[in-house]
């Protein structure tokens, strides 16, 4: 869930809360003063270039493709123009050879870019410094805050995670309760602007717990505690949504609310309100709420104890994107494979189930792992890659344009050595966004470099 | 008024009883001394748990006894007490309390406050606040009224009372539960001496982890060792005084867990002393190994509510391990008698006081025999603490503590009458009211023919009154002493007020007046017709069957096993082996295991009676081993001090953390648990094998060199600790070189003293070195007896630590996390250093901002032995992936990756001649994959240390099964419990700590570093 991811954030609710916010401010100011040139320093290479826009059709030829719905093509043909797919099929696939850029890559793998959701890459370089961090704004109530404006498309960490395959992210602000508005941006871009593929494409709630987690600083165990603010918390989220609902009808608002504005959309189906939640009945409970407020397009961001709802998800249509499956089950008596095997149990159920790296960054290169490790505890490879490409994309509304390598989708895919999902066999070694070619270079293969030739290996 | 009356009469009883025993107090009034013997005749006496004599007298003259037994002979002079149909037991004896203490509060100190490097105790003390020997409960005992009352309603005659602070504690006093002057209240002073591991009010930062309290306790026997034998004192310290003073009595320590039993019965035997343990009641759970203690136990009588699991989401919060506790807490002990383990009760731990006669039946219940629980609360106690000359049995000379009950105690409604307490009398009911049970003859008014019947017990009666054969009525009746007070309706239909009647009970009538519904005066008569008759008691004969019980599993609760693990002879036929050897990656093998060890790697091999196991398309492996791990720890930093060498991951070992079972599931088979990186020089590893339901000295690796976790960088100048970690040095890199050379060159020095003194000829005329635990591991890093794994992320750092120990002619065993190793690689080869990394962790702090996936292979490429660990319990059951990433990032052949996580780890832990490949006569530590073990899709089917099978994927499902099975079980036992009026609890769930590099135990924790979630970015 979003709301646990960082100290800070971590600590809201806690006792510990005013303390620890206090003494991180002034670790900060420390680092203001000190810190900053060392940063500076830092910067003796800037990231590469991005691509420029595609000039000639190219066609991969060779490859077994990946369609990302299921199918698989061996010894198959993709040709794509002006940015978009306009052929995808078997060896005999036709197009026009003479105007068509013809690369081979027989035996090479071709998958569509993989995407991925509910992450905050881009959005801080290191965690630990705070001048780095903007993906928590303050307050409790921000449906107006945009993502898209942290978003830093010269992150050092985004070429990192671009060579893994992942070429879309859902940036996507945490904090307290309504935590802003996301955006899905393309990994590779000058500015935001050029960036972004679908710009606030959702509201993002954190449902508020039963529990809260109150660290016992004499044991340094977090015990869970009935949240004693919850009904008051609840209210204010009814309230808000209330609200949100008699200012949408005003046809010219005056004044203006920029908070009530930005809620607008969800009411007509235009924004997706994604809705942090793990425990089963939070779950129930927030999607109750969201419907009866007349919420069109819900989506269940955490959902780590999900499974007993399933059957609910799937009556009420409600996809849901699970957290990490790279994480320990929350109880000791739970099977100790159980959040490797969650996104395919909700898939026999009937839900619609997208996988992400809730509420982190860098990390999120080994997003292709977490779906191998779903295919190695039970789900086919195929499905387990629908869990990266296009469930995310149906559930983030983008599929219109990327999630499979159909024709007329961007041209926004990867080519790989082997198995994209297996570390074994993962190597990158092309990739397009809408048909440009991504520079796959990123700062940690320049250091590679720079040493291995300083020790001659 | 009359209530004052009685306190006023009370208070001047007490004062004539006073002067008639303490001597030296000037007397106001005249001498005013009484007979003071009573005669209890009649009687069942409980003279002891083994000892009942009936009919017999108790004969005690002031505050002790004269005699027990038949045919006494009774001086004049006494007042005889009939007690026929009555019983008297000893009174019993509470052996855990803090009695008459005055309260100890911790200072309140804010969260990542003011650092606190000294005691803040005034006076020629101990440098550590919570080492506390000098205090003595006697010097600062005070009644209290209001407690006594509430021990002596439970039963209770004397207590054992120290004051419960610190981790030593000094000692405690015998007192009697009298109200009156202390000097006479207080029996016996220095009875015993006490301990523990928690620190208690101390507001000093030292220790704050467990290992700490452990580490203190041990050098504090050194200490006041070294002080014993010291020749000239180097300082006068009453702390050590007082401890030297307190070894000759019996010693107590309170380690409210069955681990912690097992962890102080460790420093028991390196000091030679028997502790005798105050438990938690957890003990049935680790019955095998508290017996092999030897020591004897002090246990509370508190059992778990039942939780509320009606709703089976907030159930799932509750985990096995809980609900089988609260089934089994009140069998605890029953084991522990059927174990032969000496044991008393205390009522420490109640919450509810009133709960423990209730729950001492309980125990009864569960199978615990009575005699045995008697003795538990009187004798065994009394003999524990050496005051069986004053309490706990009823024999002449010993304090007149006794109880009068109407029956046997352990029978649910047995009534205790009075507790007697150094012969004075506390009355908790009333033994003297007449019994009025009966059929009376009742004239009401002008009425007669009327009938009253009083039935019931005869401490609380049942009434009815029979007007006609068809009205009978219930009338409402209060009474005090033989005063009886009735409300009622002759005729419930038809009258309309209540007739109300006062009498007097006076030799088989009750006779007295008052008005009837009309308030005219009435008259009301009732004479005794027929005595009751008591229907035999069938309670006795009949008793309650234990209740049916789950079974105790290794380890307690979740996947845990009733038989643990055994070797056995394994042939595993036809695997793809990686042998770590020169032949490398072996098709079509088949590996023999037999007495725990690998017996042969080859073709076609049979062995009979071997169990075999088809491994035709499976790969055979090593166990992977981790050498950067923090799981099945209660603690991961001491921390307060730069330097903590003295401390011992082994004392923290929780060999119940599910995490052991959830890394078997992931092919870990061994793992090096480490201190954190809170400061610069850590603590002592702990390296064990993964052996699911041993004890943490069974997972111990035996025999083999000492490692020391050492750490640079951020977290040990404490760079992100807030703004108050100011104080300590280091908090700069050029602080850390300091700090290294410095204890290194103590260490020399230390050592040299030693060497010395050993050599001296005179040495009886000397004073030995004081021995110093931290100095002691410096010493062993020296003399290439411990190695360091050092926490290190900066090119910096690496560099300048390698240059400390060359200039002290030592050498870093390990670089661990590592993560910019590449930029010095060709410096960490001519050291003679590994590296051990992470595949990809980066950009969660500033010192990791270039560190990258790629290091690995760089260092390996180097020459450089390198291996990839985890430093976190998710990331531990995918080593296998992480090493496979190795592939990936920098092109490491498959065979060499596989090492990364086997081999190359068991040479850093000098462990290669035993452990680390697959060749015959290592040991037979080994997993069995359904894929290549480096394919995202290949998941470990057994899991097998020293050839007994730990992780079966076959069993793992009936285990799960058996869970399932169990919890519904139990669920279905705390329904009806909740049903049959049971108090239970709401479930709210406790997450287990996830331990991180830098978790700190209190006080600090490194910004990011959210030490529950396994995936925050930071706290590596």
């Amino acid at each position: 869930m979003l709301r646990l991811h960082t100290a800070i954030q971590e600590n809201n609710n806690s006792k510990i809360d005013d303390n620890q916010m206090k003494n991180i401010k002034n670790i900060f100011k420390i680092l203001m003063l000190g810190g900053l040139g060392f940063l500076g320093n830092s910067s003796y290479a800037q990231n590469q270039a991005p691509g420029g826009p595609q000039g000639k059709a190219i066609a991969l030829t060779g490859a077994t493709i990946h369609v990302g719905n299921g199918q698989v093509i061996s010894n198959g043909t993709i040709v794509f123009d002006k940015g978009k797919i306009t052929a995808v099929g078997d060896a005999s696939t036709n197009f026009d050879k003479t105007n068509t850029e013809i690369i081979n890559v027989s035996g090479k793998h071709v998958y569509p870019g993989l995407i991925s959701p509910a992450n905050q890459l881009g959005m801080v370089e290191i965690s630990a410094v705070r001048a780095t961090d903007d993906q928590t704004e303050v307050g409790a109530i921000n449906p107006h805050v945009r993502s898209l404006i942290a978003y830093n498309t010269d992150s050092e960490l985004i070429p990192t995670v671009r060579g893994n395959g992942i070429l879309l992210t859902q940036a996507t602000p945490l904090g307290d309760i309504i935590t802003g508005m996301s955006s899905v941006m393309q990994l590779d871009g000058w500015n935001w602007e050029d960036a972004v593929l679908k710009k606030d494409d959702g509201v993002h709630l954190n449902w508020v717990g039963y529990f809260k987690r109150e660290l016992n600083v004499e044991t340094f165990t977090f015990i869970q505690k009935k949240n004693d603010k919850r009904d008051e918390q609840l209210r204010e989220i009814d309230k808000t949504f209330n609200d949100a609902i008699a200012y949408a009808q005003i046809k010219n608002p005056f004044p203006v609310n920029v908070k009530m504005e930005a809620m607008k959309g969800l009411f007509d189906g235009s924004k997706n309100l994604y809705i942090g939640a793990d425990y089963a009945k939070e779950i129930l409970e927030a999607v109750q709420f969201a419907k009866s407020k007349g919420v069109k397009k819900i989506v269940i961001i955490g959902g780590e104890e999900s499974l007993s709802v399933a059957d609910f998800l799937k009556e009420n249509s409600i996809p849901i994107i699970v957290n990490t499956t790279h994480r320990l089950p929350n109880r000791p008596d739970d099977d100790t494979d159980l959040p490797y095997k969650l996104p395919q149990l909700l898939s026999q159920k009937g839900v619609l189930v997208g996988l992400g790296y809730i509420g982190l960054n860098w990390r999120t290169r080994n997003l292709p792992f977490l779906a191998g490790t779903v295919a190695g505890y039970g789900m086919s490879k195929e499905d387990a890659l629908k869990l990266i490409t296009s469930n995310t994309a149906k559930i983030l509304g983008i599929d219109e344009v990327v999630g499979t390598l159909e024709k007329g989708k961007h041209a926004t895919l990867v080519v790989s050595e082997g198995d994209l999902l297996d570390m074994r066999t993962a190597k990158v070694e092309q990739a397009f966004i809408q048909g440009k070619k991504v520079d796959l270079d990123d700062k940690q293969k320049r250091l590679y470099r720079k040493y291995a030739e300083k020790y001659g290996k | 008024m009359r209530k004052l009356f009685r306190t006023i009469c009370l208070l001047w009883l007490s004062a004539v009883a006073l002067h008639a025993q303490t001597l030296t107090f000037p007397r106001n009034g005249v001498q005013d001394e009484r007979p003071n013997l009573y005669a209890f005749t009649n009687a069942t006496i409980i003279q002891d748990a083994g000892t009942t004599i009936e009919g017999a007298t108790l004969l005690i003259k002031g505050s002790v006894i004269e005699a027990v037994g038949k045919n006494i002979a009774i001086p004049a002079g006494t007042t005889i007490i009939d007690l026929k149909g009555k019983r008297i037991y000893p009174s019993f004896v509470e052996p855990y309390s803090s009695y008459g203490s005055p309260e100890t509060k911790k200072e309140a100190r804010a969260f990542r406050g003011d650092p606190q490097f000294e005691s803040k105790k005034p006076g020629a003390y101990n440098w550590n606040q919570a080492i506390l020997p000098e205090n003595d409960a006697a010097a600062l005992f005070t009644g209290n009224s209001a407690q006594a009352e509430e021990l002596r309603k439970l039963g209770f005659g004397a207590v054992v009372s120290h004051i419960q602070d610190g981790i030593v504690r000094g000692t405690s006093s015998l007192i009697a539960l009298i109200d009156g002057r202390d000097q006479e209240a207080l029996l016996k002073s220095k009875v015993s001496a006490h301990y523990s591991f928690s620190k208690g009010s101390s507001t000093q930062d030292y220790p704050n982890s467990l290992m700490g309290s452990v580490a203190l306790l041990r050098q504090t026997y050194y200490d006041a060792d070294w002080y014993k034998k010291a020749k000239k004192n180097t300082e006068f310290n009453i702390s050590l005084d007082a401890f030297n003073q307190n070894q000759g009595i019996p010693q107590v320590f309170e380690a409210n867990d069955k681990l912690n039993i097992l962890r102080a019965e460790k420093i028991a035997k390196e000091f030679g002393v028997q502790y005798i343990y105050k438990g938690f009641g957890d003990e049935y759970q680790r019955i095998d190994d508290i017996k092999a203690s030897g020591a004897a136990l002090i246990i509370p009588l508190n059992f778990p509510s039942a939780y509320d699991v009606e709703d089976p989401f907030d159930a799932s919060v509750v985990t096995l391990a809980e609900m089988k506790h609260w089934e089994l807490a009140p069998a605890n002990a029953s084991y522990l008698a059927k174990a032969n383990i000496p044991f008393a009760f205390t009522s420490s731990n109640l919450k509810n006081k009133s709960d423990f006669l209730t729950n001492l039946r309980k125990a009864v219940e569960y199978g615990l025999d009575e005699k045995a629980a008697l003795a538990a609360l009187t004798s065994v106690p009394a003999q524990l603490l050496k005051v069986e000359d004053k309490v706990g049995s009823l024999k002449p000379g010993l304090l007149a503590n006794f109880l009068i009950t109407s029956d046997n105690i352990f029978k649910d409604g047995s009534i205790v009458y009075e507790n007697w307490v150094k012969g004075k009398k506390y009355v908790l009911a009333d033994l003297a009211v007449a019994d009025l049970r009966g059929n009376y003859d009742l004239i009401l008014g002008s009425k007669s023919g009327l009938k009253l019947n009083i039935s019931g017990k005869a401490e609380k009666p049942e009434y009815q009154i029979i007007v006609t054969d068809s009205i009978k009525v219930t009338p409402k009746v209060s009474r005090s002493g033989n005063l009886l007070t009735f409300i009622f309706k002759t005729d419930p239909k038809k009258d309309k007020g209540d007739t109300r009647i006062s009498a007097l009970y006076d030799k088989n009538t009750i006779k007295g007046s008052g008005e009837n519904g009309e308030g005219t005066y009435t008259s009301f008569l009732a004479s005794l017709k027929d005595a009751y008759k008591e229907t035999p008691a069938k309670a006795d004969t009949a008793k309650k069957a234990v209740p049916e019980l789950g079974k105790i599993t290794f380890p307690f609760g979740t996947y845990g096993s009733e038989e643990k693990p055994k070797t056995e002879t394994i042939l595993i036929k036809n695997a793809t082996v990686w042998t770590n050897e020169k032949g490398g990656i072996l098709q079509n093998t088949d590996v023999l295991l037999q007495n725990g060890k690998i017996a042969q790697v080859g073709k076609n091999l049979s062995s009979t009676g071997a169990k075999v196991i088809d491994g035709t398309g499976k790969h055979l492996t090593n166990g992977i081993f981790d050498e950067h791990s923090h799981i099945a720890l209660v603690s991961v930093n001491e921390g307060t001090q730069s330097v903590s060498a003295e401390v011992r991951m082994e004392d923290v070992v929780n060999p119940e953390d599910v995490n052991i079972y959830r890394q078997l599931a992931g092919g870990v088979t061994s793992s090096q648990l480490l201190h954190g990186s809170a400061n610069c020089i850590g603590g002592q590893s702990a390296i064990i094998k993964l052996k699911w339901g041993e004890t943490a000295e069974a997972m111990k690796i035996k025999n083999m060199d000492g490692f020391i976790k050492f750490a640079l960088g951020e977290n040990v100048k404490q760079a992100n600790w807030g703004d108050r970690a100011r104080i300590r040095f280091p908090q700069t890199r050029m602080g850390v070189e300091q700090v290294m050379m410095d204890a290194f060159l103590r260490a020399k020095e230390y050592e040299k003293s030693w060497n010395d003194y050993n050599k001296a000829a005179n040495k009886a005329s000397l004073t030995p070195p004081r021995r110093d635990l931290e100095l002691d591991a410096l010493v062993e890093i020296l003399n290439k007896k411990r190695f360091i794994t050092c926490h290190s992320y900066v090119q910096s750092e690496i560099n300048m630590l390698m240059k400390v120990a060359d200039s002290l002619g030592f050498k870093i065993n390990t670089f661990t996390h590592i993560l910019e190793g590449y930029k010095v690689a060709d410096k960490m080869k001519a050291h003679g250093a590994s590296g051990s990394t992470f595949s990809d962790w980066w950009a969660y702090k500033m010192e990791v901002k270039e560190a990258i996936p790629f290091n690995a292979a760089l260092m390996s490429k180097v020459g450089i032995n390198t291996s990839i660990n985890s430093d976190d319990a998710e990331m531990a059951r995918r080593l296998n992936q992480e090493a496979a990433k190795t592939v990936l990032y920098g092109g490491i052949s498959e065979e060499e990756a596989w090492k990364m996580v086997t081999l190359n780890p068991a040479k850093m832990m000098h462990l290669d001649s035993r452990m680390g490949s697959i060749k015959a006569g290592k040991e037979a530590d080994v997993v069995l994959w359904n894929n290549n073990p480096l394919s995202v899709y290949a998941k470990p089917e057994k899991s097998i240390i020293d050839g007994a099978i730990y992780f079966d994927i076959e069993k793992d499902l009936v285990l799960r099964e058996k869970i399932a099975s169990e919890r519904n079980r139990l669920i279905q036992k705390m329904l009806s419990a909740k049903a049959g009026g049971a108090a239970t609890v709401k479930p709210e769930g406790k997450k287990a700590k996830l331990m991180h590099c830098d978790t700190m135990e209190e006080g600090s924790v490194i910004v990011g570093a959210d030490a529950e979630t396994t995936h925050s970015d930071s706290g590596k």
